[in-house]
């Protein structure tokens, strides 16, 4: 069975569980950058926590069913049709052959996630169906979907369900993401480790699955602002030479030669998949273990509805 | 020294690229981690919060730091690394001569001239930094960065050469190209280097590649 893509949207790809333990040999994550929009979309069609979906960046895509199947829309918030007429997220809703599904521009957030029955079919590679664009590897050839193209799926009969609305992923323009500090922070300035915590940062333009730039003050780091490259993992928050923070996502390279100044901690970092330009950002200073506390509930609270949210968060 | 660099991160700084490789490979074999990515002189290593107490992580590492880092095994192999060096494939050589006052043929012999070892892999799947660079041969990155540099692509920075197993943005020093495959995603050992090769760099003519 299958659905053809009649506009791609923005950028969207296909996007699964991250690629884990393979940063040692320069393989970065991958994966939804939002993995909890992911998870959200692919419990309401009795889908493991990371079958492969699309991830719409922004602008959402076009699609033409060629069959009869279930699906789901998740994550930013869009107004998305149906042959035109309008349909809810956080539902699994049916579609018949030729029906066209549209998903419009994210109004909050940055990313709608689009899930069928089964997953889509994607090449697997290095233990994850997920698309890594700079590579070329995974999801549907390794690029983001164009026109035309026909992605491939299993549907199965499913039981309707809807997203419990405490369960339903708040989206919002002003986000407060737990941070700890890291191994360069003491690089930092007084004035500058006081600014990065205290200021209300405004996401640049350049903010994609590579990472998120931040607009505010200009923070200094004593030496020329280079290191020896050390390893990386989404979440850092590097300083490079113009000063302005650099929070790398789920696609950053996986070593860096900028001051690490401060890590968005684990219960965080899903939310990053969810800036846009423009969005205000506050970094909240956390101890580690005051942090871990925080996860453990977090992952406490979502356990009920998602069992595997271990894996997910 | 050990620090705690996150809430599920603690960073290990070390004499050298060796040591941190062989105290990642060490830890990568007896615990239970989400990462343990070597830098040039440290050591990130991710353990899952969710399980893992931070003072019991904590006490891992420092045990493991007390009892001593097994030398890395130096690989016995070594590969060869054939480069079209200059022209349309290294299209900084010129500059560089011309920074450094060598001639392009001075470049290639000191560049092929010895046998180097791979510190590190990282950044892009199987990127190689690979050390040492004559100290004739050493030249910052550049100020700014390509967009896109190919696959294949042979740059130095620095004390090190790197190599581009894939096209990437990048702000290496392009010298040359190789036509070797560094990364195949598909192939059962997908990464032809790995920390601890012996290189060598070996002068090959465009006309050899297409013939």
């Amino acid at each position: 069975m299958t659905i053809t893509v009649i506009k791609p949207g923005l950028q969207s790809t296909i996007q699964s569980r991250p690629r884990v333990g393979l940063r040692h040999q320069g393989v970065p994550a991958s994966g939804a950058a939002d993995p909890l929009s992911l998870a959200l979309a692919n419990r309401l069609l009795g889908n493991t926590w990371e079958a492969p979906a699309i991830e719409a960046t922004l602008l959402g895509p076009t699609l033409r069913f060629d069959c009869e199947c279930s699906f789901s829309v998740t994550g930013a918030v869009a107004v998305a049709t149906l042959n035109g007429n309008e349909i809810q997220a956080h539902e699994s809703l049916t579609a018949i052959t030729g029906d066209k599904l549209t998903v419009g521009a994210a109004e909050v957030g940055a990313r709608m996630y689009i899930a069928v029955t089964g997953g889509f079919a994607a090449e697997d590679v290095l233990g994850s169906s997920s698309t890594n664009l700079q590579a070329g590897f995974g999801g549907l050839q390794g690029r983001a979907l164009i026109a035309g193209d026909v992605l491939r799926f299993e549907p199965s009969a499913i039981e309707s369900a809807r997203t419990p609305e405490e369960y339903r992923l708040p989206m919002s323009s002003t986000w407060a993401l737990r941070t700890c500090i890291a191994s360069e922070t003491d690089s930092l300035d007084d004035a500058s480790l006081d600014n990065l915590f205290s200021t209300n940062w405004t996401v640049d333009r350049r903010a994609d699955r590579m990472g998120v730039r931040l607009d505010g003050p200009r923070l200094n780091v004593a030496s020329d602002g280079r290191m020896p490259s050390a390893g990386v993992i989404p979440g850092t928050i590097q300083c490079p030479e113009d000063g302005s923070p650099y929070v790398l996502s789920v696609d950053a390279g996986t070593v860096g030669g900028y001051p690490r100044i401060a890590q968005v901690a684990r219960v965080d970092r899903h939310a990053l998949g969810q800036l846009r330009p423009g969005d205000h950002l506050r970094l909240l200073r956390r101890e580690p273990d005051e942090a871990v506390v925080e996860l453990r509930a977090k992952l406490a609270y979502w356990r009920e509805w998602l069992p595997d949210i271990d894996e997910i968060l | 020294m050990l620090t705690r660099s996150g809430d599920d991160l603690f960073s290990v700084t070390t004499e050298s690229p060796q040591d941190a490789q062989a105290l990642a490979s060490q830890m990568r074999d007896s615990g239970d981690w989400l990462e343990v990515i070597p830098g040039i002189d440290s050591v990130v290593l991710q353990f899952d919060a969710a399980t893992y107490d931070g003072d019991d992580v904590r006490q891992t590492i420092e045990s493991a730091l007390a009892a001593g880092i097994e030398p890395l095994q130096i690989s016995q192999s070594l590969v060869e690394i054939p480069v079209i060096y200059g022209g349309e494939y290294g299209p900084d050589l010129n500059a560089l001569c011309e920074k450094i006052g060598l001639t392009a043929d001075d470049v290639i012999a000191l560049h092929t001239g010895r046998e180097y070892t791979v510190d590190m892999i990282g950044f892009t799947p199987g990127f190689a930094f690979i050390g040492d660079l004559d100290e004739r041969l050493r030249v910052p990155r550049r100020k700014e960065p390509r967009q896109r540099v190919e696959a294949g692509s042979v740059g130095i920075a620095d004390e090190r050469t790197g190599l581009y197993a894939m096209a990437s943005p990048g702000g290496w020093t392009i010298i040359g190209r190789t036509p070797s495959r560094l990364f195949d995603p598909n192939a059962e050992q997908p990464f032809v280097l790995g920390a601890g090769t012996r290189v060598r760099f070996t002068a090959i003519s465009a006309d050899e590649l297409n013939g």
